[in-house]
């Protein structure tokens, strides 16, 4: 009796089982017949293309599909890994500085920010009454105890392991805490729907350069993320004209001027120009480093839209 | 009639005004200071030195010089500083100029020392074509040679690099090239780091020794990508070696991520926090359950009371 409803089972599992595979050769060798049609149908053009290895084929035309975008998930994925091995730190020499705000109009157009939207804002210093003024770029700090990421409710903002702050703007909930967190104001909001919204609605959201930007949440200064994965510099500090910004790995303990193309020791430039950070008795051990206003390389002219400051 | 000669007088100091303005590049430099001659010799060494500075404080606006690709800036675009109506003026003049800046030239008077400063005019003088005359020929003639080679030797104990330089003579001897400037450039993410120290230049033998940095990080291993050079490729054309050596300082990156802290990840929450939290929940949970058994076992008491 019992090997009886064994034989059943499986005489039913074999006779399932043959019917499917029997379809699906049917369906396959259909779906052959029609790719070869295809082929057969127009093999007149042919396009040369390179292969991601380098070799050169050959490819009819017909069967050329566009390419997928890089899928989000990957892009979120190594966005929030981060560069192993690296520890980003930004020196921004203020005696070089005259106000050309090449760096704060790079940076717009990488993060497509509107002109009144500041990841980096050149400001006007007075320390007190009797002081100096001098103009003062102000990017994000990239804290290495940042207050920003400790009060975000959904993880939307976060601390990677090459020391750069992101903010994923598909998490965000635009509560604002971290704008409130931040002593730096390094933080702005999409409070209205963002500059080329319309133009860039298609594109893949890269967390890397917070584009495209989406209303409702919160951008800031990502030290240009995606063009650190090429090797290359930070949009603002390949801009500026004066040479006022350094950047570099601190664990190899170099930084390159973005102007000159110098590279110099970062402990040496610190060292020898009595470089500071901003509001360290806060201890939020910010990784960008100042270098007092001295012997400065323009006289300081006071007025911010004076034209002669703005090429 | 007083009208008109006022009208004219008008005209005519706008005329000179805007003649003045439009001749902005006219800049006026002291007649004391017009008169300082270079104090150091056009040799080949400070030629290249010159050149070196210049490409660091200069190239970016003004270009590679009688290429005339400067940046074009608005209203006044910086000057060719190899082209011959920029340097019909005396040293005296440039170096008046470069350190005191107009618009948007910055004042260089404290940012490059003298010297450096004299040397990128050094550097300049060498494109002037009245003044070659004064180029000093006191420098070390090599003999023409074939096959120049560039050998690297790492002493990995004493943190040395020794680079000889050699090429075959006619006569068909290999012998060593001197005088010749080369550069110790270490790879780091954006850029070269140039660790020649002082004098990076060859000996009679055609050798040159620099000493490592003692404190520069390098991998894990301690290892790092170099680069020597000829510093000037219109000597031999361009000849460098790579190599990896390792004389860095071994360095472990250590992961901010790996530290337990308040900023961090969930996973890495600080201890305290995850047991005052788990902490209170057991005991909020505890009570609620405490209650309710108390609530179960009321009609157990009751009835046992009866």
């Amino acid at each position: 009796m019992k090997e009886e409803t064994s034989n059943n089972s499986r005489r039913k599992f074999l006779k399932s089982f043959g019917i499917s595979v029997g379809a699906a050769g049917v369906v396959s060798s259909f779906s052959l017949i029609g790719a070869a049609k295809a082929a057969t149908k127009k093999p007149a053009e042919m396009v040369n293309l390179l292969t991601q290895d380098g070799q050169l084929v050959q490819v009819d035309k017909n069967q050329l599909r566009p390419t997928v975008n890089e899928p989000l998930d990957e892009l979120q994925k190594r966005g929030r890994e981060g560069i192993p091995g690296k520890s980003f730190v930004m020196v921004i020499d203020l005696s070089k500085c005259r106000n050309a705000r090449k760096c704060m109009s790079a940076c717009q157009n990488h993060h497509q920010l509107r002109a009144d939207q500041h990841h980096i804002n050149v400001l006007q210093m007075q320390d007190a009454e009797h002081t100096a003024p001098y103009f003062m770029p102000k990017p994000c700090q990239h804290c290495d105890n940042p207050p920003c990421t400790k009060v975000c409710p959904v993880d939307a903002t976060f601390k990677r392991q090459d020391g750069i702050v992101l903010i994923d703007n598909e998490r965000c909930i635009g509560c604002r805490f971290c704008i409130a967190a931040c002593p730096y104001s390094a933080r702005i909001f999409q409070w209205t729907e963002p500059k080329d919204a319309e133009k860039y609605k298609d594109l893949t959201y890269n967390i890397e350069a917070n584009v495209p930007q989406k209303k409702g949440t919160v951008s800031k200064c990502l030290f240009s993320a995606d063009r650190l994965r090429e090797d290359k510099l930070p949009s603002c500090v390949s801009a500026c004209p004066n040479g006022v910004y350094y950047f570099g790995d601190r664990n190899e303990d170099a930084v390159t001027n973005g102007t000159t193309g110098e590279t110099v020791r970062f402990s040496k430039l610190i060292e020898e120009n009595a470089g500071y950070t901003l509001m360290e008795e806060l201890g939020t051990k910010p990784r960008v480093y100042y270098l007092p206003p001295k012997n400065r390389a323009f006289e300081f002219n006071g007025d911010l839209l004076n034209e002669e400051n703005l090429h | 009639m007083k009208n008109t000669i006022k009208n004219i007088a008008a005209l005519f100091l706008i005329f000179i005004f805007s003649g003045s303005l439009a001749n902005a590049q006219g800049w006026t430099v002291p007649n004391s200071a017009k008169k300082k001659q270079n104090p150091y010799e056009a040799t080949s060494k400070n030629v290249s030195t010159g050149k070196k500075i210049y490409n660091l404080h200069c190239k970016s606006c003004h270009g590679d010089p009688t290429m005339a690709n400067m940046l074009p800036l608005a209203p006044v675009a910086p000057t060719d500083l190899g082209a011959q109506n920029f340097l019909v003026q005396s040293d005296g003049e440039i170096y008046y100029k470069v350190n005191k800046g107009q618009g948007a030239m910055p004042t260089f008077e404290k940012t490059i020392s003298d010297e450096d400063k004299w040397m990128v005019i050094a550097f300049l003088r060498s494109f002037d074509k009245n003044k070659k005359v004064k180029q000093q020929v006191a420098e070390v003639k090599n003999p023409e040679v074939t096959d120049v080679k560039l050998e690297l030797n790492v002493n990995e104990a004493d943190k040395t690099l020794l680079a000889k330089l050699s090429g075959i003579t006619k006569k068909g001897k290999r012998v060593g090239l001197q005088g010749i400037e080369m550069s110790f450039l270490v790879k780091r993410s954006f850029g070269y780091l140039d660790v020649s120290g002082e004098d990076p230049y060859t000996n009679e033998k055609g050798d040159v020794a620099v000493q490592f940095p003692a404190d520069l990080p390098g991998d894990r291993e301690g290892q790092v990508n170099m680069i020597v050079k000829v510093t000037d490729d219109a000597f031999y054309g361009k000849l460098e070696e790579a190599r990896v050596v390792t004389l860095g300082v071994p360095t472990d990156p250590v992961n901010p991520l790996d530290e337990r802290a308040m900023w961090g990840t969930r996973a890495n929450a600080p201890i305290w926090i995850i047991v005052t939290f788990v902490g209170g929940v057991l005991a909020i949970w505890s009570v609620i359950f405490l209650v309710l058994f108390q609530m179960i076992k009321l009609p157990k008491l009751a009835k046992s009371k009866d």
